[in-house]
């Protein structure tokens, strides 16, 4: 990258700027903080305190390239945000339908953006849904409509949609393990409206690789990993504009894992997915060219950019060199950011607008093409709408009024954040290489393997806090002299609880009994076949067809949910 | 009924010494990160940790029986936690459990905090606290190193 003149002259500048700084620290003797001795990110890898051209002389320039052109390090397009802002895609669900509607249209009415203009709903389902139950269960008491919207059926889904033109808008079900019905009743619904499983755009979860470090129940690792297989290769048939896999690094670093981690660990998944995917006869191209990403901003400004720059060039040459991806749709990281909830702190609420804005900006200097912005108060409840208006906000502020959005990669050749983008890489492959030796990733989840090494990360993270040395403004220093004022927050009334159990009884006593019951029969008999298949045999679309039949025969969430987890599993994710 | 039982060491205390504590975390809550965290914590300051997801409290209420708890501590970070913890409270209650110790940790707001202590919850972690602040009230219950 540089010649041998400028190389000698960054080393003898560096020489004499390091002589210079050891004094400096020298003569703070004993008081100077242990970062200035010893400065790491907040993985832990090690760093300089300055940064010269030899230090990124060792880089290949062809790992690096430009913008659009392969390996992606500096973006998936040419184009950056010139023509085009980050989608905003803030979260949005809670109570009944119609309530998770009137939010959508407020947040329309404000602004809310998707690509290309198109409306964009980013929608997650309630604690019930995500359970895999109705809202008439004893499990559901208190839990309908919290966290997320109380949709069970395709009846919900026309309460959630009617009046929209399906074609023009792309909606993401943040669903957990409810994928399949979900999908199954969304397409029933579109179905009635006469819109056709290709017309849909949006995107699926299929996210079960994250009951590797996420606590809640969940399917055997092995069966979340044929199904994820299966919905891939039923959407590359039928719906060639649905995203069907999310990758969920996000979880990852809320789990308490580091930013190496997270990337890790996705291309550790990736690699076993895809590996799966070309047993059942997908081609690496057709596996890849949906998969979405949900990655999370945190604190540490530059490696969380780094991070992002690393992950897009892994991902790539991972998926050209090892599987033979050749389309660069298929090798592109798509990125949803969500700004990091574990950073935010219930102390000084207002604060963590300060964070969100900063995470936002990281995430807006390395070139995502989605941003949640966490609101304010999310340690405390769900979001108010004066903190969901200014979450958004944050993204506009940054789109409208910084000027970055001029340039793409704006930070690409800082000898840092270049050297920085090859350390965390080169660390995240060294993850790889571990959980490959291992069988993979989901050999590395069945042995506990992954859990225990976010954890530990988790402990580290917490010993820090406690200790002071990773120092949290509110909360372990600059702590409000007086007691805070509560914020108002805000709270989902009882009322959804008993409409919605109520809608289910009357969905149950008015639908078709004899095509319900012929559905769900044949869906059973369907997810046990399944159940049954080796790799090789996924992909017939056999369990889709079925569960699509069953929800437009009126099957509910729990009805479907329950047929899956009788025939493939059900537990803690800790006890597999 | 999720449970996975563990003592920290092989020295830990000879049965009848230890603390035994039942960590529970409704199936669904996703946030798990404390919970787990403090897990570890309490195993390492020698209590006895059974951990646990629930979907019913009625699924705590026998595995405190089972066993033979005494400390619950539930941890709740999605909302919807006052009526696990009413029910919680009635079937302790109904099983002549109430010297059973009962603590929350995790997302509770201020109000239902002050609610969960008049109904008889001993205490509330929530953000801000540490988990050594729980080892401390469970050793100024039961006893032990400080």
């Amino acid at each position: 990258m540089f010649d041998e003149r400028t190389l000698a002259q960054s080393r003898e500048m560096a020489d004499k700027r390091d002589a210079a700084y050891d004094k400096i620290v020298e003569r703070f003797g004993n008081s100077a903080p242990a970062a200035a001795r010893d400065p790491r990110t907040h993985s832990g890898l090690p760093i300089k305190t300055a940064y010269f051209p030899h230090d990124v002389a060792g880089l290949d320039f062809g790992q690096i390239g430009a913008p659009g052109q392969y390996p992606f390090t500096r973006g998936n397009l040419a184009a950056q945000y010139q023509v085009m802002n980050w989608a905003n895609q803030p979260v949005i669900g809670y109570g009944l339908p119609e309530d998770t509607r009137a939010r959508m249209d407020l947040l329309s009415a404000r602004g809310m953006t998707g690509y290309f203009g198109q409306k964009f709903y980013n929608l997650v389902y309630d604690l019930v849904s995500h359970e895999g139950l109705d809202p008439d269960h004893a499990g559901a008491r208190g839990r309908v409509g919290q966290c997320g919207m109380a949709v069970y059926s395709k009846a919900d889904m026309a309460r959630l949609f009617d009046g929209m033109d399906l074609t023009k808008m792309n909606v993401v079900h943040i669903t957990y393990y409810q994928v399949v019905p979900a999908l199954a009743q969304y397409i029933a619904y579109a179905e009635e409206r006469g819109v056709s499983p290709d017309q849909l755009r949006g995107n699926s979860m299929n996210w079960y690789h994250q009951s590797a470090y996420v606590g809640m129940s969940a399917f055997p690792p092995e069966n979340g990993h044929r199904l994820a297989v299966e919905l891939i290769a039923y959407c590359a048939k039928n719906m060639p504009r649905w995203n069907t896999t999310n990758l969920f690094g996000y979880g990852v670093e809320e789990a308490g894992g580091t930013a190496v981690q997270e990337i890790g660990l996705m291309l550790a998944y990736g690699i076993d997915l895809v590996r799966a995917c070309v047993q059942a006869g997908l081609t690496a191209d057709e596996a890849l060219m949906r998969f979405g990403f949900q990655i999370a901003q945190a604190n540490d400004f530059f490696e969380e950019i780094c991070k992002i720059r690393a992950l897009r060039r892994l991902w790539a040459t991972t998926m050209h060199e090892k599987f033979g991806a050749e389309d660069p749709r298929a090798m592109h990281v798509r990125i949803h950011t969500h700004t990091s909830g574990a950073c935010l702190t219930a102390q000084q609420p207002l604060v963590n607008l300060i964070r969100t804005t900063l995470h936002a900006f990281g995430a807006a200097l390395s070139g995502v093409q989605a941003m949640e912005v966490s609101a304010y108060d999310e340690a405390l409840s769900i979001p108010t709408e004066e903190s969901a208006t200014l979450a958004l906000r944050v993204q506009q502020v940054i789109q409208e009024e910084t000027n970055i959005t001029r340039v793409s990669d704006p930070l690409a050749g800082s000898y840092f954040v270049e050297s920085l983008t090859d350390q965390v890489a080169q660390a995240a492959l060294e993850l790889v290489d571990k959980v490959e030796a291992q069988g993979g990733y989901i050999a590395a989840q069945q042995n506990g393997w992954i859990r225990r090494e976010i954890e530990d990360q988790a402990e580290r993270w917490r010993e820090e806090v406690n200790s002071g040395e990773r120092r949290i403004v509110g909360m372990n220093c600059y702590q409000a002299e007086e007691a805070e004022k509560a914020p108002e927050i805000f709270r989902v009334d009882a009322e959804p609880e008993r409409v919605s159990a109520e809608r289910v009884r009357a969905l149950r006593a008015s639908r078709d009994a004899a095509r319900y019951d012929k559905a769900i029969k044949n869906f059973l008999d369907a997810a046990h076949a399944f159940a049954a298949k080796d790799y090789h045999q996924l992909g017939d679309g056999e369990l889709m067809e079925a569960a699509i039949e069953a929800a437009r025969a009126d099957a509910t969430t729990g009805e479907m949910m329950g047929v899956m987890k009788e025939a493939l599993g059900w537990r803690a994710p800790h006890e597999y | 009924m999720n449970t996975e039982v563990q003592t920290t060491t092989p020295e830990a205390p000879k049965l009848g010494e230890a603390v035994r504590v039942l960590l529970a975390k409704p199936t669904h809550d996703c946030h798990d990160r404390g919970v787990r965290l403090v897990a570890r914590k309490f195993r390492d300051a020698g209590f006895e940790v059974i951990f646990s997801n629930f979907l019913l409290p009625s699924e705590i209420i026998n595995t405190a029986v089972e066993e033979d708890v005494q400390v619950i501590g539930v941890s709740t970070s999605a909302g919807g936690h006052m009526p696990v913890f009413e029910d919680l409270i009635a079937g302790l209650k109904e099983n002549g459990l109430e010297d059973v110790i009962l603590i929350g940790g995790g997302v509770i707001p201020a109000d239902d905090e002050a609610v969960l202590k008049d109904w008889g919850v001993k205490a509330v972690f929530g953000p801000g606290t540490t988990a050594e602040d729980a080892i401390d009230l469970i050793r100024a219950e039961f006893g032990g190193p400080a």
